[in-house]
């Protein structure tokens, strides 16, 4: 439990800090502070929940499967999220989290994964360190739920004039949605290829449009 | 090695990385990693300078948290070190600049072997008795900017006798980029630095995470 919380906390040195995934060009063209919880909806619907499938699925084949099995849940992965800029943002926090998790977290697991690809995407990072963790499914696709509302409402913070305790209760406000979906992922029996895999075809344009200005505060 | 160089907006950081690349680049394999808080504007005026192979140069953007990026989570600032040796092969030495921070802001020692911390005269002369970990306890003191000293009010003698007594046997060094010397006594000390730690000789930073000893005394 507590190692959830941990893998949860944004201040796990895992590189988070600096996305807005997203909201700070969502702010740039015309987004308003009460359309934020919106748009952590909709992130959460299109981007999380399809991602918290890869991670559990990462963490299902990460002990029997190995490196190898892991490997092709990336694939997956990468065909879900075509964006280059997003592609290469998610391999750098994913590289982030098992150099973190490497030392903080000691296993043999991690380590073969770090060993293995220096460029894991975030999610299927987080399900090798699940693993590692003997985190179960749903604690897993719930971490990774609402590490991405937790993101985007930190990211408001600094994007839009606010209360910080009003961003703390969006996500509080989406607290039912991410357990009730932790709980569908989690049940879902079909192969990965054969669950929804959403595109948010407007966040993945915002991204390259934002790589590409001269000012921002975030990566992405 | 890796060099943190750490202090205030428009103290010279980017000036003395500069200064440094031309003194430094025909003896080391260098390499320099900027933290831009809003832009890649301290890696472009790098770039420009001309004092380096613009690849030998890298930018990490860090979501508006220049301390976080190196000293709370470092992960995206050593994905940038080992992203650069990678492409360029090893290097003797690795230049970090911190983005301009407050008083406060230092490096954690697994991401710099030493830290160099640079303030100018025209913040006012009175920086050194304000203190601080940086100005402390940086491996290196440089008080910048001394030609302008008269043009805006500041005691340079003054501030150099407050920094040595508040840092004992910490060195400090005066510095200004336009008068004949340049930053060749930095340089020099940036060379005797990796020329020991190259030699395997143990050199720990002065500089540790934790607060300022005056402000923990207080605390306490």
């Amino acid at each position: 439990m507590v190692l959830s919380m941990l893998l949860a906390d944004g201040r796990f040195p895992a590189g988070t800090y600096a996305h807005s995934l997203g909201l700070e060009q969502a702010v740039a063209d015309g987004l308003a502070a009460d359309e934020v919880p919106g748009f952590m909806g909709a992130r959460l619907r299109l981007v999380a929940e399809p991602e918290s499938r890869i991670a559990v699925a990462a963490r299902r084949v990460a002990h029997s499967g190995g490196v190898s099995a892991v490997a092709v849940v990336e694939d997956e992965w990468a065909a879900r999220c075509p964006n280059p800029v997003l592609r290469e943002c998610a391999r750098r926090l994913g590289a982030g989290l098992l150099r973190s998790a490497a030392i903080a977290l000691p296993s043999a697991l991690i380590d073969a994964y770090r060993h293995a690809s220096r460029d894991t995407p975030r999610p299927v990072a987080l399900g090798v360190v699940a693993a590692a963790c003997d985190l179960g499914d749903e604690t897993l696709a719930r971490i990774v739920l609402y590490d991405d509302a937790a993101t985007v409402a930190s990211a408001a913070l600094k994007l839009l004039a606010l209360d910080p305790a009003q961003a703390s209760r969006w996500v509080a406000d989406l607290a039912a949605w991410i357990d009730d979906a932790a709980r569908e992922v989690v049940a879902d029996a079909r192969p990965l290829t054969e669950q929804p895999a959403p595109a948010a075809v407007g966040l993945e344009l915002g991204a390259t449009v934002h790589a590409r200005r001269r000012e921002r505060l975030f990566v992405t | 090695m890796r060099i943190g160089i750490g202090g205030p907006v428009g103290s010279g950081k980017s000036s003395l990385i500069a200064a440094l690349c031309r003194e430094l680049a025909a003896q080391l394999r260098l390499g320099v990693v900027t933290n831009d808080i809003y832009t890649t504007e301290d890696a472009e005026f790098l770039r420009a300078a001309g004092v380096l192979d613009v690849e030998r140069i890298v930018a990490v953007q860090t979501g508006c948290c220049p301390h976080t990026a190196i000293r709370d989570d470092i992960a995206m600032n050593l994905e940038a070190v080992e992203e650069l040796e990678r492409n360029q092969g090893p290097l003797d030495l690795v230049l970090v600049e911190s983005g301009g921070d407050n008083l406060t802001a230092v490096f954690s020692p697994a991401l710099a072997d030493a830290q160099i911390f640079v303030i100018d005269v025209a913040g006012g002369d009175d920086i050194p008795r304000k203190g601080g970990p940086g100005i402390a306890r940086a491996d290196l003191l440089v008080i910048n900017k001394t030609d302008l000293a008269p043009y805006v009010g500041s005691d340079v003698e003054l501030m150099l006798s407050e920094a040595r007594a508040r840092r004992e046997h910490l060195p400090v060094q005066a510095l200004s980029l336009v008068a004949p010397a340049g930053a060749q006594h930095v340089a020099s000390w940036v060379r005797e630095r990796q020329q020991r730690f190259a030699a395997g000789e143990d050199l720990p930073s002065s500089v540790t995470g934790v607060p300022d000893h005056h402000h923990s005394s207080h605390a306490r």
